[in-house]
């Protein structure tokens, strides 16, 4: 049984909403910009100590990667500020089901298409479906 | 306002998704880690800019904060751990599908109760119905990719 597995990745999930309710906070004391920087520089450091450790990969790739590989601190940071600014008005549980609903369709578009990088994988009646469901779930909660 | 926010948060998810992707393809090159480590610093990086011009807190006041805040960037690190465990396991679906209904049930929680200080908002039956949804659509998508898997295979 691999039982244990969801329930890690089940905790991954309730470790980033719990991230987000306490940024949320920070961020009314020391400024929501001042609360997302907070996060990537202090975690710069706790990754680092942890690359010199385990780092079993090539950081040199980032030199000879496609540019836009190179996108994902940016998406990262215009992410976590935009839920600093969104939990204080909407609370968690609103803001995560549209994160959800934007993740969701979005991974949708990125696999029917095969962009950046992925497997294509066509959009079927379920996964519309899925995507009109999470929709009225947003609705409703809003 | 409430509705701008409410775009900017699916943006944030259409965001979230973009991140995953490029990450995806830049760590089969250059690991795990090492694609973490990017994200963060050049994350901080930008901020750094950012804050310099357009900051109005203070970021000295991080000393004055009490710990249990500060204590967030645990939970960030902890979720890409979990995750990074979970994925090569039962694969990156099962992985991501968990890990919302866990973001949702928490949110939900923590909303109800008001924890970490924030905003209270009570539990009903228009949110009970949304998570019955939400389960159900995660179950439509885990199925349409079993299919695809099918017929890949």
């Amino acid at each position: 049984m691999k039982i244990w597995v969801y329930v890690m990745a089940l905790l991954a999930g309730i470790a980033l909403s719990i991230e987000g309710a306490i940024y949320g906070v920070l961020g009314l004391s020391i400024g929501k910009l001042e609360s997302s920087f907070y996060n990537f520089a202090i975690g710069t450091v706790i990754i680092g100590v942890i690359l010199l450790f385990f780092g079993k990969g090539k950081l040199s790739y980032t030199k000879k990667a496609p540019k836009w590989q190179l996108s994902g601190g940016i998406l990262g940071v215009i992410y976590l500020t935009i839920l600093v600014y969104g939990i204080p008005y909407l609370g968690v549980g609103l803001t995560m089901i549209s994160v959800i609903v934007g993740q969701m369709a979005m991974s949708m578009v990125i696999e029917h298409k095969g962009w950046l990088g992925s497997a294509k994988s066509t959009v079927s009646k379920e996964k519309i479906l899925a995507v009109i469901l999470m929709s009225v779930a947003l609705l409703l909660v809003f | 306002m409430t509705i701008l926010l409410l775009v900017a948060a699916l943006i944030g998810g259409i965001l979230l998704s973009a991140q995953s992707s490029v990450n995806g393809s830049f760590s089969k090159e250059a690991g795990t880690f090492e694609s973490t480590f990017l994200t963060f610093m050049t994350g901080a990086m930008f901020l750094l800019i950012v804050v310099l011009f357009f900051g109005k807190g203070d970021v000295a006041a991080i000393l004055d904060a009490p710990k249990w805040q500060l204590s967030a960037v645990w939970f960030g690190v902890g979720f890409l751990f979990l995750t990074i465990l979970a994925v090569p396991k039962i694969g990156v679906i099962a992985t991501n599908i968990s890990t919302v209904v866990g973001q949702l049930g928490a949110g939900i929680v923590i909303d109800h109760f008001g924890f970490f200080g924030g905003a209270q908002i009570s539990f009903d039956w228009q949110r009970g119905l949304a998570i019955v949804l939400m389960l159900f659509a995660l179950r439509l998508i885990y199925v349409a990719n079993k299919k695809t898997n099918k017929s890949r295979a």
